[in-house]
């Protein structure tokens, strides 16, 4: 008895240790799997996800790969979690396609997934909350068109070929460049989400093209690349970005950034965690929840421009309408 | 062993040129004075870690922390200037950061006789993750503009990067040609057994190779840091392959004794002109990794094949 009791101890101990130890309260259990340590958006994703679970009074078991983006290792920390049994999953694959098995592993436990951020290309989801990839680009690129009046040259940096966000995002940039015939795309190239490769696919196209009046980058760190180039070569174009990284926010304070759009990390966060305490608690969680795309400008930037760690979850029914 | 190190450079010089050829065929935007000095900027950081490993893989070593490494010390350089606001201090940091990591790298291989492959693989892993740990999903980013100048200025119109490019393959290239340390490293290179029969301090040589591949680990980071404004923790990690493969192409052997640092601004140049070129071509993304591997085995093969005749008509 006595040495079941010290082991007992000892695993939650070792719990504390690997695992971010929150307040232990007496609620639900849900586990958080985000993609990578290094990404400050998976950071919000998981201060949201917190956030919300201090307001419900729930437990958070984070699980976050060593290697960023690693399969193998989400693999086995789905493995772990199906030996822990929370109430809820909140799940962001680190790849739609490769953790489609990992999700139905979770199904076969019986253990209810809310998926978040990355839409699994399978396996059965209560829940899918994220924001629209194709409406960011459309939102962030319409408005950098509005402001060139519907004329000039642009250049699209995408991100990683073949990834679902990148070909969401710069679908969303070609649609609305149909809407204003009279701008001349002049190239799109991959930037790989990477600020430095941004920084010389622009070097090289500012090359290229004598005259480049807008850029259209696929995330902020990939725009704010852009835009130094642009300053080293002492050429000026209007850039917009997507994410509304706090990087980000800040060049559009300081003007170096026309627009960023708003994935709205914590916010997915909060949500995520909502919705599987409430499915936990047997309410209505809606198939899918998608947040309309928001531009964030020099107007409006004050709204965003708050650290994650002083915000709080919006309540639930101001952002699921029934 | 001079002048067919000098043929073989010439070879793989043609091998650029005939690239840049083609290139300037197909845009006109690609051979003007600007573009090509645009080139030369964009390899200067691929170069400076290039030029660490180049020492390291002639004693027949090997050292994939580099990337890594570059991340950190860009981390800890980034943190130095924020604390203290002096150039000076970031820099130190910086440079100290990545010279230490060089060193254990060093006594790993020489001390626990670690191979060079797992010692700096080892490394690679612990270095990432103590990043990732250090900077917990933050970016710093907002630099003197004093210091930015090593990355985005420009002297006589020449960037500011080529220049350190310039002089890392001169001191370089003096120090491998031209001192018996350099000579020692090749030596150690061709045959180690041999190399510690005629009394070449081994040990002492290989610490101080690694040492050196921190060190210019950190002075890539320190540009690279000029020149986009901004620390984060995943800058490290694309950096590795295409510094080892600089190498590589560049014509230093992987079994260590033969190549040196011009080969490796040949390698770091023919990997920035794809780029370029695919950038003015303006290639579809989908196409442009089967486009960078074709180059690269097209090059690597063109220059083999011209030496194969060449020797055998000598």
């Amino acid at each position: 008895m006595r040495r079941s009791r010290l082991v007992n101890v000892m695993m939650a101990a070792g719990m504390c240790l690997s695992l971010s130890c929150e307040k232990r309260s007496t609620g639900d259990r849900i586990a958080v799997f985000t993609k990578n340590q290094t990404n400050p958006y998976f950071q919000s994703v998981r201060l949201g996800a917190d956030n919300a679970a201090k307001q419900m009074k729930a437990t958070v078991i984070h699980y976050v790969p060593t290697k960023p983006d690693s399969i193998p290792e989400q693999m086995s920390q789905i493995e772990d979690v199906i030996t822990k049994r929370p109430d809820a999953i909140v799940f962001i694959p680190v790849d739609s396609q490769a953790m489609v098995p990992g999700v139905q592993k979770m199904n076969a436990a019986k253990i209810p997934v809310i998926n978040i951020t990355d839409h699994s290309a399978g396996g059965d989801l209560v829940s899918y909350v994220g924001s629209d990839e194709y409406g960011l680009g459309l939102v962030s690129g319409r408005y950098l068109l509005e402001k060139l009046k519907g004329q000039g040259n642009v250049i699209i940096i995408e991100g990683v070929r073949g990834s679902h966000g990148s070909m969401e995002r710069v679908r969303g940039f070609q649609k609305a460049l149909e809407a204003f015939p009279q701008v001349k795309l002049l190239a799109s190239q991959p930037g790989n989400f990477q600020r430095l490769q941004s920084l010389q696919v622009t070097e090289n196209l500012l090359q290229a093209h004598p005259v480049i009046d807008g850029v259209m980058a696929a995330n902020d760190a990939m725009a704010l690349g852009a835009i130094e180039a642009l300053d080293a070569a002492n050429r000026k174009a209007l850039v917009v970005g997507i994410n509304a990284t706090k990087e980000g926010i800040d060049a559009v304070k300081s003007g170096k950034l026309l627009a960023t759009a708003d994935f709205a990390g914590y916010l997915q966060g909060c949500v995520g965690m909502m919705a599987a305490i409430r499915y936990a608690h047997k309410l209505v969680v809606p198939k899918e929840i998608a947040f309309p795309s928001a531009v964030i400008d020099a107007t409006n930037y004050k709204d965003a421009d708050i650290p994650d760690a002083q915000r709080e979850c919006p309540p639930w029914e101001a952002v699921v309408k029934p | 062993m001079w002048s067919r190190d000098v043929a073989a450079l010439a070879y793989r010089l043609a091998g650029v040129l005939l690239l840049s050829v083609t290139l300037a065929l197909l845009s006109g935007a690609f051979l003007t004075a600007p573009n090509l000095l645009n080139v030369l900027r964009q390899a200067s950081l691929n170069f400076l870690i290039a030029s660490g490993v180049t020492l390291v893989i002639l004693t027949a070593g090997l050292d994939l922390s580099i990337g890594a490494n570059v991340g950190l010390s860009a981390c800890v350089a980034a943190t130095a200037f924020k604390a203290t606001g002096s150039i000076a201090a970031g820099v130190a940091a910086g440079l100290t950061c990545g010279t230490l990591i060089g060193l254990l790298n060093g006594l790993m291989v020489t001390l626990l006789r670690l191979p060079p492959f797992i010692a700096t693989y080892g490394m690679l892993w612990m270095v990432h993750g103590l990043t990732y740990w250090y900077m917990a999903g933050e970016t710093i980013y907002g630099f003197p503009p004093a210091f930015r100048a090593l990355g985005s200025g420009y002297v006589v119109g020449i960037p500011v990067p080529v220049y350190v490019m310039a002089a890392s393959l001169m001191a370089g290239g003096v120090f491998t040609r031209y001192t018996i340390y350099g000579h020692e490293l090749y030596a150690i290179g061709a045959n180690a057994e041999a190399a510690r029969l005629s009394g070449i301090p081994i040990r002492t040589r290989l610490n101080l190779v690694y040492t050196l591949s921190g060190a210019m680990a950190g002075l890539a980071a320190m540009v690279y840091l000029a020149r986009l404004n901004s620390a984060e923790a995943d800058i490290g990690e694309p950096l590795m392959l295409p510094a080892v493969a600089a190498v590589l192409i560049g014509g230093t052997s992987l079994f260590g004794g033969v190549g040196g640092l011009s080969g490796t601004l040949i390698g770091a140049v023919m990997l920035t002109l794809v780029l370029n070129g695919m950038n003015l071509l303006n290639i579809n993304a989908n196409w442009q990794p089967l486009v960078t591997g074709t180059i690269v085995l097209l090059a690597v093969w063109i220059d083999i094949v011209t030496r194969q005749r060449a020797d055998a008509r000598a």
